[in-house]
C-alpha cells in the first residue's frame, strides 16, 4: 500500500522500550484509518479489567488517509485509549500540525504501549524511532516543552503532548499540539501521562503518494470551493465562532442556558468577549490544509499569548458566571498551557458553585476556598489546585464521581436535600458535560448515545440552527426566518418525518442522531476535519471523500462503501463499550433533566426532556443502529451485515462478555454511575481478553 | 506587464495548502518538504507568525547572475526565473545567494529547485483560502501596497475607520 497511506503503524512498547511495525493495511480496508481504525486496534489491545491508567491501557494516534495531503483539513489526529473518565472509550480529535507530518515520515499511526521507566519523549525522524529522556522536560508546561524539543531537535519537528495536568494524571488532562489544538475530552492526557510519556515529536520528508495527481488535485479544489461557498464560511473565516456562540447563549442552549438554569437573564449583557476579540485578536489561524482558520490568535499584554475558538469563548466565563473577560482569558490560556480540559473544567466549577449556593458544601470542604458565583479567587485558586493535584484538587481531579463521594462522605444526607451530590452533576457516565445543554431533545439523545458520553459527535445542528437563528445577532428578521424554515425543511428531508425541526417535539430525532453520526464517522475516519461536512453547515459530503479517495488511491471507492465504514466503525466502538460495562441504561442524561421546568432563554416554562419520549427515541435510534433494543448490545445480524463476524463471539450468549458486570471488581467508585443509584449486579466475571 | 506571486503576510495563517498544493502539481505527491514554496512558523510563547517564503522573480536575479552553470535564465513567456535541471550541479550558490533563501536543491533530484510560477498559472495561488498569496501585476501589486499603507495610517491618525 503506498497511495495515501503511509503503510505502517508504528508500536512503541515503552516497559521494553522497544518499537515494532505493523502493515497498515492488515486494518485499511475496512477501517479506512483515523478513528476507525484506532478503534479496531483499541478493541484488540483493551480489556474489561484494563485499568485505564494502568500497564495494559494503549494510547493510539491515528492519521487518515487523506491526512498531509491538499484535501481541505487534512491535519486530524484521532487519540483514542480506554478513559480514565468513563472507563468506556476514551477518545478525542485534535488538529495542527502534527497529522501530516506523521504521515511524511511514512507512519499512519503510533501506539503507545506499557509504561516508561522514567518521563521519555517519543522522536519519530522517517523511519527511526528513538525514544528520548524528558526528565528535564517533566512539570514543563506545554509551551515551554515543545520550545524546549524544537530547541533539542530542530524548528520543524511537529510535537504531541501533556503538559503538568496529564504528568499528575488529572482525569480530564489534554493532549496538546502547537498553540491551541488540543486533544481534549476524556482524559486522553493522564493516559499518557501514565505512560510517562511527555510528548511525540515528529519530522518527516517522504511525502504522502497520490495515483493520479491531476485528479487528486482538482478533486482537492473543488472540495476547497464547496467549502468557500457554504453559507457560513465568510462569517467563520473573518470573526470564527464569536457571534454564534452569542446566539447559543442567548438561545438559552450554552453557557447559562441550564443546568444551572437560574443565570440571571442580566449576566448575558455583562460578558462580552466580542470587544475583546476586536482589540485583541491579531491573527486568525488554524490548521495544516484548512481554509476556515476557526482559531482566533490572541496576545493580551502582560498575560500572553493564546489561541481561541467556538466553544472556548462561552465555557469558563458564563458557565462560572465570570464577567471578567481578562480573567477568562487567563483561565483559557492556562488550560491551555497546562494540558487541561476547559470544557470538563467549567462543568465542574459550575457544578460546585451550584453545590456551595445550595448550601451543600462550604470552605470546609473546599478546604477555605470560597465558590460563590464568579468569585474569580476561589476559581483561580481551586483551579491551581486541580492542577497541582493538591489538597481538595487532588479529589477534584479524580473526576466528578470521585469529587461527589467525597462530598457525601462529609455532608449528611438532609443537608443535600436527601440527594447524592452527584444528582447536580451534569454528566454522562462521569464525563462532565459540554456546554451545550441537553435541551433540544435530539441533543439529548446525542448526549446518551454519544460514543464518548458526549453529544459533540452526534449531534445535529440543524436544530441548533433552528434555535438559533431567531436570535442572532447579525441578521435581519427575513433571513432569520428563511434560514429557519429552510433548517426545518431539511431536518424533514434527513429524517423523513413531519415536524423534525420541531424543537419541542420528538420526532425523527433518532433519524437525524444517526444521520449525523455517519457525516462525522467520515472525516474521523479520513483524518480530516468535522468542522467541513453539514455537522458544522459546510457542505463536504461523502462524495467529495470518495473522488479524492478515487483519485489517491487509483482504486474506484464508491459513497456507499464509505458510509458502510463509518456504521462498521460506530458497531466495533460499541461491542467495545458494551464489553466494558455500557448498556442501555447507561445511556442516559442527568436524572435532574428529567421533567424539569426551564427558566430562560428559548425554551423558558417549557418542561424539559419527558423521560418516556427520551427512552422511545432511544429505541428509534437501536433500531435503526441494528442494537439490541433491551441492551443496547449490537445483535449479532448487526455484526454479521457489516463484516465483523470476529467479534461475534465476544457478545453475549456466544461465550463472550455475557450478563451485566461491574467494569472493574471490588472499585464501585469507577462504574459509570448516573444518578448516585448503586444498582450493579455482579455477575460472573471472565478474563478472557480480546487480544487475538 | 508580467506578474509575480505576492505574500500579504497579514493575511497568511499558515495552513501551508501552498506548499501541498506546489508538491503535488510538481512531483505527484504531498509534501511539504519538496514544495517550493516554504511557510516559516514561529510561536514565541504563543505568538504566532506565518510567512510563506517564495521567489520573487527578481527583476536582478542574483541566482542567476552567480550560476556556475549557467544553469537559470528567465522565461520569456511568463517572466519567471527558472532553472535548467540538466544543467544544474546542485552546488546551492542560488541557495545562498538568494535574499529569500527561496530555492532548495531537492534531495532526490539532486538538482536546484525553484518556483516556475506553474507556467503562468500558480497552483499555490489558486488554491490559498486566505487569498494570502495572488498573481498580479508587479507594478499594480507596488500600487496596492501603498494605497493599504495610507489606509491603516488613516484609521491610526482616526480619519478613517
Amino acid at each position: 500500500m503506498s497511495y495515501l497511506y503511509g503503510g505502517k503503524i508504528l508500536r512503541v512498547n515503552l516497559s521494553r522500550r522497544e518499537a515494532r511495525f505493523v502493515p497498515t493495511d492488515r486494518y485499511a480496508s475496512k477501517y479506512i484509518g483515523g478513528r476507525g481504525t484506532n478503534a479496531r486496534i483499541l478493541y484488540e489491545s483493551v480489556d474489561v479489567d484494563t485499568d485505564p491508567l494502568g500497564l495494559e491501557n494503549v494510547v493510539c494516534f491515528g492519521t487518515g488517509p487523506l491526512s498531509g495531503t491538499t484535501f481541505p483539513g487534512c491535519s486530524r489526529t484521532d487519540v483514542m485509549c480506554k478513559s480514565p473518565v468513563t472507563n468506556l472509550i476514551g477518545n478525542a480529535s485534535v488538529g495542527g500540525d502534527w497529522s501530516a507530518e506523521l504521515k511524511y515520515a511514512g507512519w499512519d499511526h503510533v501506539v503507545l504501549e506499557g509504561k516508561a521507566e522514567h518521563p521519555v519523549y517519543v522522536d519519530i525522524h522517517n523511519d527511526a524511532v528513538q525514544i528520548r529522556d524528558a526528565r528535564a522536560l517533566w512539570g514543563l508546561t506545554t509551551y515551554e516543552a515543545h520550545e524546549a524539543i524544537r530547541n533539542e531537535l530542530g524548528p520543524d519537528v511537529k510535537i504531541i503532548g501533556i503538559g503538568p495536568a496529564g504528568e499528575r494524571m488529572v482525569t480530564f488532562a489534554t493532549i496538546h499540539s502547537n498553540i491551541g489544538n488540543s486533544a481534549s475530552r476524556t482524559g486522553v492526557g493522564a493516559v499518557m501521562g501514565s505512560k510517562n510519556v511527555k510528548a511525540i515529536a515528529v519530522r518527516g520528508t517522504q511525502g504522502v503518494g497520490i495515483a493520479d495527481p491531476k485528479a487528486f488535485l482538482e478533486a482537492s479544489l473543488r472540495a476547497h470551493n464547496t467549502i468557500r461557498a457554504s453559507k457560513y464560511y465568510e462569517e467563520f473565516h473573518t470573526i470564527g465562532l464569536t457571534l454564534y456562540e452569542k446566539a447559543c447563549i442567548l438561545s438559552g442552549l450554552e453557557g447559562g442556558g441550564d443546568g444551572h438554569a437560574n443565570v440571571p437573564p442580566s449576566f448575558d449583557e455583562r460578558f462580552d468577549y466580542y470587544s475583546m476579540f476586536e482589540k485583541h485578536c491579531y491573527k486568525r489561524t488554524g490548521c495544516t490544509g484548512c481554509p476556515v482558520h476557526c482559531m482566533e490568535a490572541y496576545h493580551v499584554g502582560g498575560l500572553g499569548s493564546t489561541v481561541m475558538s467556538c466553544e472556548l469563548y462561552p465555557q469558563l466565563s458564563y458557565e462560572i458566571r465570570n464577567a471578567d473577560p481578562y480573567f477568562h482569558y487567563w483561565l483559557v490560556m492556562t488550560c491551555q498551557k497546562m494540558g487541561i480540559d476547559s470544557v470538563s473544567t467549567a462543568t465542574i466549577f459550575q457544578w460546585l458553585m451550584e453545590l456551595w449556593e445550595l448550601g451543600i458544601i462550604d470552605s470546609t470542604i473546599t478546604g477555605g476556598i470560597n465558590l460563590e458565583w464568579g468569585n474569580k479567587d476561589g476559581v483561580k485558586e481551586l483551579f491551581l489546585r486541580i492542577i497541582g493535584s493538591d489538597g481538595i484538587g487532588a479529589v477534584v481531579a479524580k473526576g466528578m464521581k470521585e469529587t461527589a463521594d467525597y462530598i457525601d462522605a462529609r455532608v449528611p444526607l438532609d443537608r443535600r436535600y436527601d440527594k447524592s451530590s452527584y444528582w447536580w452533576a451534569m454528566q454522562v457516565n462521569n464525563n462532565p458535560m459540554y456546554g451545550v445543554n441537553p435541551r433540544m431533545h435530539g441533543m439529548a439523545l446525542a448526549y446518551a448515545v454519544g460514543r464518548r458520553s458526549d453529544c459533540i459527535q452526534d449531534l445535529d445542528m440543524v436544530e441548533v440552527d433552528i434555535a438559533n437563528f431567531p436570535v442572532y445577532p447579525e441578521m435581519s428578521e427575513d433571513e432569520k426566518k428563511r434560514l429557519t424554515d429552510e433548517e426545518k425543511a431539511l431536518a424533514e428531508r434527513v429524517s423523513g418525518k413531519i415536524g423534525a425541526g420541531d424543537l419541542d417535539g420528538y420526532q425523527g430525532k433518532a433519524e437525524m442522531t444517526h444521520d449525523q453520526g455517519i457525516t462525522t464517522g467520515l472525516p474521523d475516519m479520513m483524518g480530516t476535519c468535522k468542522w467541513h461536512t453539514k455537522w458544522l453547515f459546510m457542505d463536504i459530503e461523502p462524495e467529495n471523500y470518495a473522488e479524492a479517495l478515487s483519485a489517491g488511491t487509483g482504486r474506484e471507492v464508491g459513497v456507499q462503501e464509505l458510509i458502510t465504514a463509518s456504521l462498521r466503525l460506530r458497531n466495533v466502538e460499541r461491542v467495545l463499550e458494551c464489553k466494558m460495562g455500557r448498556r442501555r441504561e447507561n445511556d442516559t442524561i442527568p436524572e435532574k433533566e428529567f421533567g424539569r421546568p426551564v427558566a430562560r432563554g428559548f425554551w423558558k416554562g417549557k418542561i424539559g426532556t419527558d423521560r418516556k419520549e427520551f427512552e422511545r427515541m432511544k429505541d428509534e435510534y437501536y433500531a435503526l443502529r441494528g442494537w439490541d433494543a433491551k441492551t443496547g448490545i449490537p445483535t449479532v445480524e448487526t455484526l454479521l451485515q457489516y463484516g465483523l463476524d470476529d467479534m461475534v463471539e465476544d457478545l453475549p450468549g456466544r461465550g463472550g462478555f455475557g450478563e451485566r458486570r461491574p467494569v472493574s471488581e471490588g472499585d464501585d467508585a469507577k462504574l459509570p454511575d448516573l444518578d448516585g443509584k448503586k444498582e450493579r449486579d455482579g455477575g460472573s466475571r471472565e478474563t478472557k481478553t480480546a487480544t487475538r | 506587464m508580467y506578474s509575480v506571486i505576492n505574500v500579504d503576510i497579514e493575511k497568511c495563517t499558515g495552513c501551508r495548502t501552498c506548499e501541498l498544493a506546489c508538491s503535488l502539481h510538481n512531483y505527484g505527491e504531498c509534501n511539504p518538504s519538496r514544495s517550493r514554496i516554504f511557510v516559516v512558523r514561529d510561536q514565541d510563547e504563543g505568538l504566532i507568525t506565518t510567512v510563506p517564503v517564495v521567489c520573487q522573480q527578481c527583476e536582478k536575479p542574483l541566482c542567476l547572475n552567480m550560476c556556475p552553470a549557467q544553469a537559470i535564465s528567465r522565461d520569456p513567456e511568463t517572466h519567471a526565473v527558472v532553472i535548467d535541471e540538466d544543467k544544474c550541479l546542485g552546488c546551492r550558490t542560488c541557495v545562498y545567494v538568494c535574499p529569500f533563501g527561496a530555492p532548495s536543491v531537492d534531495p532526490r533530484l539532486g538538482v536546484a529547485q525553484k518556483c516556475d510560477l506553474c507556467g503562468g498559472s500558480p497552483s499555490c495561488v489558486a488554491i490559498c483560502p486566505k487569498k494570502a498569496l495572488s498573481y498580479v501585476g508587479a507594478e499594480e501589486e507596488s500600487l496596492r501596497r501603498k494605497r493599504t499603507r495610507v489606509e491603516r495610517y488613516l484609521s491610526v491618525i482616526g480619519t478613517r475607520g
